[in-house]
């Protein structure tokens, strides 16, 4: 507190940013109207000042003039107040008297939010003001240190949060892995096989799976939801709901008597996509992790109409309990992983490819199923409306995004899975089937993706350079027209297919919206989770201690999914091993009213 | 003379924000000392209420620190400047 007593001398120094500052504001004005303020001794300019000539520079006037306060008005306080905080460090300046303040948001080509030289200069005296007087009356917060607890809750348990919570694991932390659904693997595990190597999907995915289920550190909640987040880095309390399975999954061997035996069928939308049936009491797919059975309460005839209990009665383990309750698990952990993946856009909304009012109109999600070998067809492709192999195929790209009706993003994904598609048909499935792919642009970006469009093209797939503009069924065959204009020979034409495909988007999953209130943090503009910075902060997000990464954070595919959770979990061990940390200066003591 | 330097976050469509401004004039000409009031209008000064941490509006930081989110009580809000006007002598 020493400082408070002494004279209290600020020092300005506006950065020109090379030009992107300089170039927007007239930086003589600022610098004259700033010298003006109350407790302000020195005011410069720099070219650069996160630069090391610019950091000397302002540790050279610190030295000079005696200053105890600076401030730097520059760029975002999220990419260099550490820098000049630092820098005020080396001098004996409390990182609390190191402010920097955005302008450049107002004078930079190409900000969002640029706005013309005479409003770029209002708007930078008027916060310049604002901060010195700041500055001037502000005082050192005493630091709040806190113990850290050294766990991590993983909300969602796709390939992303599971690579997270095994790398976290790995590392000697516990990790909670919350997952809605029954069962973990999330959507890799219905895709039966990945490109560009073509391999097996829930093969490749399941060493992860059984690791996570058997990994003495995982802390494995499925059939789960997070309802309560409240605390800070360091110290989250978290409320999981858990939803019963009325089945006792310590008993529960996986045998699937239960599930032959029940006389429910209902359509199954969560795992085969609405292409298959399911029963009342299910176990999700044959490699499911948990392989525990589950049983679906809205369609059982025991809780619809208090009737049947076969399963009960067939059980050689006794594990059906029809009284389980939903739990309230009470969780701590240092830090939290987003990893809450993506769903498939609903292609209803276009309606000019009648998805839902034409039969033979699927979408690539529900091609995937139909092709799986342990699929609901058991990998037979048949046309939904006559159960008969299709002779030809035309697959839509870009249904839902690149669009300024739907979504203006590239799912990023949606060429790669239908190359995939058209390779497994062409090569596996039906080598006689014609398949069409009608695309605006092949984005194939990947390590080994250009050369895997062109092992498709190769193969006989052909390509037609064009969005259809409607499709229409022949009401006789069900058989579909779709009207297309192939630009790279400039004509219109009609092509008929037996089934059509649909190449759609991915969009936030279901909740999103509401874990992000629940995290405090933010959604971008199409509904994904934020980051802290696009390019250099792509896993941290506004919320100190959260970390977000898989399709959650925007469409991408699996390798960078592997990625993301990588650096999540890396973000949050680097935070966690310190075993204390420093609350923020900022926000100390906070009083809530109303 | 003893000083303190109120933010107030506000935005053009916030509800309580007028309330709170209203309850910032009349507690300046209460007290002793000078109380100067800025407003923040967080749609176009969006770093500061980030770095702050805000999630809504009205908000008040007091000296650089956040003290308030929502309408404070008028004895609250009276208790933390006196608070700030105490600590400056």
């Amino acid at each position: 507190m020493a400082q408070d007593k002494k004279e209290k001398r600020t020092g300005i120094f506006i950065c020109h940013c090379g030009k992107n500052i300089a170039g927007g504001v007239d930086i003589k004005v600022l610098l004259e109207s700033s010298r003006k303020f109350e407790g302000v001794a020195f005011v410069t300019d720099n070219k650069f000042s996160c630069s090391e000539e610019g950091q000397i520079a302002i540790q050279d006037a610190i030295k000079d003039n005696g200053l105890n306060r600076i401030i730097v008005v520059a760029c975002d306080p999220s990419l260099h107040l550490l820098t000049f905080q630092h820098c005020g460090k080396k001098l004996g300046i409390d990182p609390a008297f190191v402010d920097l303040i955005d302008i450049r948001k107002w004078t930079m080509f190409g900000s969002p939010n640029k706005v013309d030289e005479k409003q770029a200069l209002v708007n930078s005296q008027r916060l310049i003001e604002q901060a010195a007087k700041r500055m001037r009356l502000k005082r050192i917060i005493p630091k709040v240190t806190v113990e850290v607890n050294p766990s991590v809750l993983v909300i969602g348990a796709g390939v992303a949060g599971l690579e997270a919570s095994l790398d976290l694991a790995d590392k000697g932390y516990k990790v909670h892995l919350v997952e809605r659904l029954p069962t973990i693997g999330g959507k890799m595990a219905l895709l039966y096989k990945v490109f560009p190597t073509n391999d097996c999907a829930p093969c490749i995915l399941a060493p992860k799976t059984a690791y996570a289920n058997i990994h003495p550190n995982i802390n494995l909640l499925t059939n789960s939801e997070v309802t309560t987040v409240e605390g800070h880095i360091g110290n989250f309390s978290v409320v999981v709901n858990q939803k019963p399975r009325y089945v006792d999954d310590k008993k529960c061997t996986g045998c699937g008597l239960c599930v032959e035996k029940c006389p429910i069928k209902v359509v199954d939308n969560e795992y085969s996509r609405g292409i298959g049936e399911r029963k009342a009491i299910y176990i999700p797919y044959d490699q499911a992790i948990p392989r525990k059975a589950v049983i679906d309460a809205q369609n059982c005839l025991y809780f619809q109409k208090g009737a049947c209990r076969l399963c009960e009665k067939v059980c050689p383990a006794q594990a059906i309990d029809f009284k389980q309750e939903p739990k309230a698990i009470e969780l701590k952990a240092g830090a939290i992983i987003a990893a809450t993946g993506f769903d498939e856009y609903n292609p209803a909304r276009k309606v000019e490819y009648g998805y839902k009012r034409y039969g033979n109109v699927i979408t690539q999600f529900q091609l995937a199923r139909l092709l799986d070998i342990d699929g609901p067809t058991k990998g037979r492709l048949l046309r939904p409306t006559d159960e008969r192999e299709p002779y030809s195929i035309a697959m839509i790209q870009c249904v839902g995004s690149r669009d300024e009706n739907a979504n203006g993003y590239c799912s990023t994904v949606c060429c790669m899975y239908a190359l995939k598609h058209a390779q497994i048909i062409k090569e596996m499935v039906l080598p006689d089937t014609q398949v069409y792919i009608c695309y605006i642009d092949m984005r194939t970006t990947g390590k080994g993706f250009e050369e895997y469009y062109k092992r498709t093209r190769d193969i006989g797939v052909n390509f037609i350079h064009g969005r259809p503009a409607e499709v229409i069924e022949n009401p006789k065959t069900k058989n579909l027209i779709l009207k297309v204009e192939d630009s790279d020979i400039g004509e219109f034409f009609r092509l008929e297919a037996d089934l059509v495909v649909l190449s759609c988007t991915t969009v936030p999953s279901k909740g999103t919206k509401q874990l992000a209130g629940l995290l405090g943090v933010n959604l971008d503009k199409n509904g994904f989770f934020k980051e802290v910075h696009p390019k250099l902060r792509p896993v941290e997000t506004n919320v100190r201690g959260v970390y977000i990464c898989g399709s959650a954070q925007g469409p991408k595919d699996i390798p960078d999914s592997i990625v993301q959770a990588k650096a999540a979990a890396s973000c949050a061990d680097s935070e966690l091993r310190k075993g204390k940390i420093e609350l923020p200066e900022l926000v100390v003591k906070l009083s809530r009213s109303n | 003379m003893a000083e303190v330097y109120v933010e107030e976050f506000m935005s053009p469509g916030c509800v309580g924000c007028p309330q709170v401004k209203e309850m910032l004039k009349i507690l300046s000409e209460e007290l002793s000392g000078e109380i100067t009031v800025e407003e923040v209008d967080i749609t176009i000064d969006t770093t500061r209420a980030s770095q702050y941490g805000i999630m809504s509006v009205p908000a008040l930081a007091i000296n650089g620190e956040l003290k308030f989110m929502g309408v404070p009580k008028k004895e609250e809000l009276k208790k933390a400047l006196q608070e700030e006007l105490n600590k400056d002598e």
